[in-house]
């Protein structure tokens, strides 16, 4: 495949490359470290998590058009890293330890030619105070990265959560 | 009054009861009752069988044959609209075995058939087809006999719907009583009304159903420390009592409203919190001079119907104070148990406003109070630490050797009703008050002393 901006990748060094770039952003949510987690977004990206229903065969699609549980661009979602910096965001304080697992990653060609189109599968991870039992949530990821000045940007995010009742007492981090 | 359920109180459950009754009079309420799994079967039992619930509103089901599945505390109900439109609730579950018919959130259907052995019920409810009738109950079975069940009772306000398992209940207009004239303001201000948009979100969270509707119901004094971020972020007032400006209005059933002002610091709030232009002559049409007037001060409303419905009409804005978007959101604290909750939000906006109006205002309602939003993040926290701690034995001392009461005395013999409000209601000229919770607690009291 070929990346504008890169010299010609073999289709595993691409695939170990956006591996990486997912696992080393991952590793930014869990530090938590969401100064470092803005600096690997690009300046147009859009975060979005529409709402998953349970819905009869019959009716096709089980994520809803209309309802998200984020949608943010890179101006909210500093508010939101901001937020988690003070000194009294109480939700992480103390923090949770979250683990972000991300799997069965595939990469395609993007729309664009500096893009790559890439699908992964999230378990997510949380434990909070001294609870035994982890908040768990599991997804699918659909992400636009783009090539840049040598390095990999996320441009676009959907996850979609399997979960139609969130086990989680609230979306305190970013998946 | 009939009584289709009845516990009786364990020994010594009433005389607790008159005591925790005492106490509201002086302003305090013993831990106890947040946690109580005996408390908690005598609320199912005797509060939310006997009031009204609220279960939907009429726009998630426009058309003919469109459904939605709810819970009305344990009983899955299915909520549904008929060939000739009108709004049906029946609990979901087959005549036959008691299988439960829907299992998906919403859809439409023309009838309702039953997977186990095939019984079909139409949209009205009526058994239509059994399979092999004639053959295995011969015609001596009277399918009349055999409709779904439906909820006792079903009415809206304003496309609310609510339902009863009590046929006695009073009706829903008179239950709401004085909150109907805020709920015009906030739900019933457009010729066309208001539609709900998006499926309802929904999170568990492990705490006592009753934190959210007093928080909701008349707790503006958190909101300088909980929210502290967002005083920290600049995106609220610095002032601590930038939430105290305004009045907290009880009424009757146990329901209130506070109407929030801006402080007089921060100069005056757009008319009807911001909301656009081309729909004031469509508020000025449907509401009368007094209600326009106290939305026109008005920053925030919330308030809470009795037992577990929530209203928040805030405005947030993307960062910062500018383009402050107004947005209104229905919360329902659906109970699960003594110490979890499943928080329900819905989102509403008037059908006639801009589409990118529209946009902004749910764009707002996600970031601040959905279950990731900046602001409801961290009241579910403090929640949960509220429930963790009221779990053990100093905190659930029945005899209250632990001085384990908590203080609701904010206000109490303090403060006058301001003569002049032109709502329904005592309106005290506040809303750092504690009026309203207390009301809730006394109207709660009452109705678990109810046999
Ligand atoms: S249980 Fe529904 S048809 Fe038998
Ligand atoms: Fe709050």
């Amino acid at each position: 495949m070929t990346i504008e901006g890169t010299t010609e990748l073999t289709g595993f060094e691409l695939h170990w490359e956006i591996s990486q770039f997912l696992f080393e952003e991952a590793a930014l949510l869990d530090a938590p470290d969401f100064t470092g987690w803005l600096s690997v977004l690009t300046e147009d990206i859009r975060y979005r998590m529409p709402v998953r229903l349970t819905r009869e065969r019959k009716d096709g699609h089980s994520v809803d058009p209309d309802a998200v549980y984020i949608d943010e661009d890179l101006a909210s979602l500093s508010v939101r890293a901001a937020r988690l910096g003070t000194r009294s965001a109480w939700a992480e304080d103390p923090p949770s330890r979250t683990r972000h697992f991300v799997t069965n990653v595939v990469v395609r060609a993007g729309d664009a030619p500096a893009e790559v189109a890439v699908r992964s599968n999230l378990l997510f991870t949380r434990s909070r105070g001294g609870s035994t039992a982890n908040d768990v949530l599991t997804g699918l990821r659909s992400d636009v990265l783009r090539r840049a000045d040598g390095a990999w940007k996320l441009a676009r995010r959907e996850v979609v959560l399997d979960q139609t009742v969130l086990g989680t007492l609230n979306l305190s981090t970013l998946y | 009054m009939s009584r289709h359920t009845r516990a009786t109180l364990e020994p010594g459950m009433h005389k607790q009861l008159l005591d925790v009754q005492e106490r509201l009079a002086t302003g305090t309420l013993p831990q106890w009752v947040l946690t109580d799994p005996t408390v908690f079967n005598l609320e199912v039992e005797r509060i939310f069988a006997r009031t009204w619930y609220f279960i939907g509103h009429e726009s998630e089901l426009p058309n003919p044959g469109d459904y939605v599945t709810r819970w009305y505390i344990n009983d899955p109900v299915v909520l549904t609209r008929t060939k000739s439109g009108e709004l049906r609730a029946y609990l979901n579950s087959c005549m036959h075995r008691g299988t439960m018919l829907c299992t998906a959130d919403s859809g439409n259907r023309k009838a309702f058939t039953c997977p186990y052995h095939g019984w079909t019920y139409s949209l009205d409810g009526d058994l239509i087809g059994v399979i092999a009738d004639d053959k295995v109950y011969g015609a001596e079975m009277d399918r009349e006999q055999w409709a779904l069940r439906q909820l006792p009772r079903l009415e809206s306000f304003h496309g609310m719907i609510f339902a009863s398992l009590d046929p006695d209940v009073q009706p829903l207009d008179e239950y709401l009583g004085g909150l109907g004239w805020y709920l015009d303001i906030l739900i019933g201000r457009t010729d066309k009304k208001m539609e709900v948009h998006g499926a309802p979100l929904r999170w568990v969270v492990d705490a006592n159903w009753k934190i959210g509707s007093e928080n909701f119901g008349g707790d503006a004094y958190h909101v300088a420390m909980t929210h502290r971020s967002t005083v920290e972020l600049g995106l609220s007032p610095k002032d601590p009592l930038f939430t105290s400006y305004g009045h907290q209005v009880v009424l009757d059933q146990g329901h209130s409203m506070s109407v929030i002002t801006k402080s007089p610091k921060l100069g005056p709030t757009p008319p009807y919190q911001g909301q656009p232009e081309e729909l004031w002559s469509n508020f000025e049409r449907n509401l009368t001079p007094d209600q326009l007037g106290v939305w026109r001060d008005a920053a925030v409303f919330h308030g809470t119907c009795f037992p577990n419905l929530s209203f928040l009409s805030p405005m947030h804005g993307a960062g910062g104070h500018a383009h402050l978007t107004n947005f209104l959101t229905l919360r329902q604290w659906r109970p699960i148990g003594p110490d979890k909750v499943e928080i329900w939000s819905w989102f509403l906006a008037d059908r006639e406003a801009p589409e990118e109006f529209k946009k902004e205002s749910y764009k707002r309602y996600v970031a601040t109070f959905g279950p990731a939003g900046t602001l409801e993040q961290d009241d579910v926290e403090i929640w949960t630490r509220i429930t963790d701690a009221s779990k053990g034995l100093m905190a659930r001392d029945k005899d209250l050797s632990y001085g384990n009461v908590m203080n609701y005395v904010m206000g109490l013999d303090r403060v006058d009703p301001d003569p002049d409000w032109p709502g329904p209601g005592t309106a005290y000229p506040t809303t750092f008050m504690e009026a309203a919770q207390r009301s809730f607690y006394e109207v709660w009291n009452s109705l678990l002393m109810v046999d």
